[in-house]
C-alpha cells in the first residue's frame, strides 16, 4: 500500500496545522509562566538588595554618629568583599564619594548628569528621594542589580556632639549597592532551556500521536478508497475495499461496496440486454426478411390475380363463340366423319383454354379471402364427395383417417376446399389411375404453437429434386400437355399462405409423396 | 307461336350472335341490346319473360341492370351471365332478386338448359 507523505496530503495539512497550533500555543504559555517567574526571582533579588542596603547603612551607622571615617571604610571593604556584591559605595550630599569598598572611587565626584544622580535628581523637577533600583548589562555575561538608598536626616544625627550636619538637611547622602545577578540570570537560562526542551518534546510526542492516529484512522482508509475507485474506474468491477468499522469511514466503505456491486449488476444486466439485444435484432430481421418476401410473393401472386381476371372477362366472350358454333357445326357433320372430329378438337381445345382461364381466376380468388371458425374434417368430406365418383378414382384405393378431435381454423371454407380438390386430383394424377391415396387430419405442436394438419400421401411417381423447388411457381408442371394448366399448386400456396399456414413435401422418386398442409388452429374461445 | 320472349344484352357481339343461333332455332323470340341503357329502352316498348344480361359491361353494370328491370318490371325474369363469377356477386345478384347466373364459355346445351328451366318454372 502506497501512502502519500506529502504536506498536501489531508493528514499532512492536518498535522502542520495542529502542530504549529500546539507549538504556539506551547511557546505563548511557556513565555508568560517564564516572565512571571524571572519577575518573581527579581523582585525577591529587589528585596534582598534593599535588605543589603539596609544592612550597610545599619552597619555604619555607629561609625557614622561618632564619625569614624575608618571604621566606615572598613566595614564597607568588608562588606563589599562577600561573594555576589560587586561594588558599595556611600555619597555624601555633594555628590561626593565617601567611603567605597573599591578605595579607588573614593573622593570622585559624580557628575550631575549621570545616571546615578538623575535617578534622583532631574533638571528642572523636585527632587525625589525615595529608595531606588534598575538593572544594567555588567561588563561580564550577566547583569547587574543596583540599589541606590538615600541616608535621612535623623534626630541621632542633627543632635549628635558633633552637629555635623544641620536639621533642615533631609537627605545627608546615599548608600550605592551593585549586586551581581549572575545567579539569577544562570537559574533563568537553564530554565529557557528546560522550557525549550518541554516544549520540543511535548510537540513531538504530541505530533507524532497525532500522525499515527490520522495515518490509520483517515489516510490508509482513504488510501484504499480512493485505489479501490481507481480500479473501479478502470473496470474491475470484482474490487471490493476491506475496512470494517463502525465509523463513518466504514460506513463510506460500505456504500462503496454496495455501489460497486450494484454497478456490477446493472452492468451485467446492460450487457446481457446488449447480447440478446442483438439477437432479438437478428431475428426479427429475419422475420422481416421472410415477410417481406411473402409480401413480393403475395403482390406477384396479386397481380397475376388481377391480370387472369381481366384476360378471363375479355378471352371468355369468344370463347363462348368457339363453343357454341363448333357445336353448331358438329350438327351438319354426321358423326364418325373427319369434319366431325376436326370440330370436336376445336371443341376440345377451346375447353382447355377455358380450363386455364379457370386456374388464373383462382390468383384472384387466392388474395381475397373470407375467414371464419371451419372445420377441416367437413371440408376435405365435402371435397372427396366431389371426387369420389368420378372415373380417375375407380381404382384407387381412398383411405381417409380423420382426427374427431381435430381444431378448427380460420380459414375461407371455398378457398380450402379448392385447395384439397387440388392436392387430391395431382395424388391422383401422379397414381396414373391405380395405387393408393391416405388422406390424414392431426393436430401438431411445434414451438409451443398448435396447429391443424393435413397430410396427402400417394403411391405415386414422387417429385425429382430439380423439380421440388420449382413446383409452386406458376405455370410449372410435369404434367402432358393439355392435361394441367400449372396453376394448382400455385394457387394452393397462395390460398395456405394467406391463411398463415404452410405446405411441406416429403417425396421419393418411385415411391409416392407426402404434402403435408399446416394451419394455426384456432384459439377455443368458450 | 314463340316458346317466349327474350331479351339479350350484352357488350360482345359474338356472345349476343352465339345466343340468338343456340335460343332462336328453340323457337324462343329474341331481343338484342348492346348496353343496359338501351336495353331498359327496349324493355320500355315491349315486355319480356327473360332477360339474359352480362355482369361486366360499360357505363351500366348487370347488377345495376337487373336492380332496375326488378324495381319495374319485376314479372320479368333475369339470369346473369359472367366470365367473372365470385361468390360475392353471385350472392349479390341471386339476393337481388336473379333466377340464376351462367358462366362463360358456356355451351348451347348449357345454355338451353338454363333458359328452358327458367320458362318451366314461369309456366307452372
Amino acid at each position: 500500500m502506497r501512502v502519500r507523505k506529502s504536506y498536501t496530503s489531508l493528514t499532512g495539512k492536518l498535522i502542520l496545522t495542529i502542530g504549529m497550533l500546539m507549538i504556539a500555543g506551547s511557546m505563548l504559555f511557556w513565555l508568560f509562566l517564564f516572565k512571571h517567574q524571572e519577575k518573581e526571582l527579581i523582585q525577591s533579588s529587589v528585596k534582598y538588595g534593599y535588605s543589603f542596603v539596609d544592612f550597610v547603612r545599619n552597619s555604619t551607622r555607629y561609625a557614622m554618629l561618632t564619625v569614624h571615617g575608618t571604621l566606615i571604610q572598613q566595614t564597607v571593604e568588608a562588606i563589599g568583599g562577600a561573594e555576589g556584591v560587586m561594588n558599595v559605595r556611600i555619597f555624601n550630599s555633594t555628590g561626593k564619594v565617601v567611603y567605597s569598598a573599591d578605595k579607588k572611587h573614593v573622593g570622585t565626584i559624580l557628575d550631575k548628569s549621570s545616571p546615578l544622580c538623575l535617578t534622583c535628581h532631574t533638571a528642572s523637577g523636585p527632587v525625589k528621594d525615595t529608595p531606588s533600583w534598575k538593572i544594567h548589562k555588567g561588563e561580564q555575561n550577566y547583569r547587574v542589580l543596583n540599589i541606590v538608598q538615600p541616608i535621612y536626616n535623623q534626630p541621632d544625627c542633627y543632635t549628635a556632639s558633633c552637629h555635623a550636619h544641620p536639621k533642615e538637611q533631609r537627605v545627608l547622602g546615599l548608600v550605592e549597592a551593585d549586586l551581581s545577578l549572575e545567579l539569577l540570570d544562570y537559574s533563568i537560562r537553564q530554565q529557557g532551556i528546560a522550557i525549550t526542551a518541554y516544549v520540543v518534546a511535548f510537540s513531538v510526542v504530541i505530533s507524532g500521536t497525532l500522525c499515527i492516529i490520522l495515518w490509520n484512522l483517515v489516510s490508509t482508509p482513504l488510501t484504499l478508497l480512493s485505489q479501490g475507485m481507481r480500479k473501479v474506474a478502470s473496470g474491475d468491477l470484482d474490487h471490493k475495499i476491506e475496512i470494517n468499522r463502525g465509523d463513518e469511514i466504514g460506513e463510506l466503505a460500505d456504500a462503496f461496496n454496495t455501489m460497486n456491486s450494484e454497478l456490477k449488476k446493472a452492468k451485467n444486466e446492460l450487457m446481457d440486454w446488449g447480447n440478446t439485444l442483438e439477437k432479438k435484432v437478428q431475428e426479427k430481421t429475419e422475420a422481416i426478411q421472410r415477410a417481406q418476401q411473402q409480401l413480393i410473393h403475395s403482390e406477384k401472386l396479386a397481380s397475376l390475380g388481377r391480370m387472369a381476371a381481366g384476360v378471363a372477362h375479355e378471352i371468355n366472350s369468344p370463347l363462348t363463340g368457339i363453343i357454341t358454333f363448333g357445336h353448331l357445326l358438329l350438327k351438319k357433320f354426321p358423326k364418325g366423319s373427319e369434319e366431325y372430329e376436326d370440330v370436336e378438337v376445336v371443341i376440345d381445345q377451346a375447353n382447355r383454354c377455358s380450363n386455364i382461364i379457370k386456374g388464373l381466376l383462382g390468383f384472384a380468388r387466392a388474395t381475397t379471402a373470407d375467414k371464419a371458425a371451419t372445420n377441416i374434417n367437413d371440408v376435405l368430406n365435402s371435397s372427396l364427395n366431389i371426387v369420389r365418383n368420378k372415373a380417375d378414382f375407380f381404382n384407387i384405393k381412398l383411405d381417409v383417417n380423420l382426427d374427431p378431435a381435430l381444431a378448427k381454423v380460420k380459414a375461407d371454407a371455398p378457398q380450402l376446399q379448392q385447395v384439397f380438390l387440388n392436392m387430391i386430383v395431382n395424388a391422383a394424377d401422379a397414381c396414373e389411375g391405380k395405387g393408393a391415396i391416405t388422406i390424414t387430419t392431426r393436430n401438431v405442436t411445434e414451438n409451443g404453437n398448435d396447429f391443424a394438419e393435413v397430410e396427402f400421401r400417394d403411391t405415386g411417381y414422387g417429385i425429382k429434386d430439380e423439380d421440388l423447388e420449382k413446383i409452386f411457381e406458376p405455370f410449372f408442371t410435369t404434367k402432358p400437355v393439355g392435361k394441367g394448366t400449372g396453376l394448382g399448386l400455385a394457387v394452393t400456396h397462395g390460398i395456405i399462405q394467406e391463411h398463415g399456414g404452410k405446405i411441406t413435401i416429403k417425396t421419393r422418386v418411385g415411391e409416392g409423396t407426402s404434402f403435408f398442409i399446416r394451419l394455426p388452429a384456432l384459439k377455443e374461445t368458450s | 307461336m314463340s316458346k317466349g320472349r327474350i331479351l339479350v344484352i350484352d357488350d360482345e357481339d359474338i356472345v349476343r350472335l352465339s345466343c340468338s343461333r343456340t335460343l332462336v332455332p328453340e323457337g324462343y323470340e329474341l331481343a338484342m341490346a348492346k348496353n343496359g341503357q338501351e336495353g331498359l329502352k327496349i324493355l320500355e316498348e315491349g315486355s319480356y319473360d327473360l332477360v339474359l344480361t352480362d355482369l361486366k359491361m360499360p357505363n351500366m353494370d348487370g347488377i345495376e341492370v337487373l336492380a332496375k328491370i326488378k324495381e319495374r318490371w319485376p314479372s320479368t325474369d333475369v339470369v346473369i351471365v359472367t366470365g367473372y363469377q365470385t361468390v360475392e356477386t353471385a350472392v349479390k345478384a341471386i339476393k337481388l332478386g336473379a333466377f340464376d347466373y351462367i358462366e362463360k364459355p358456356f355451351t348451347p346445351d348449357t345454355l338451353i338448359a338454363t333458359v328452358s328451366n327458367v320458362f318451366r318454372i314461369r309456366n307452372k
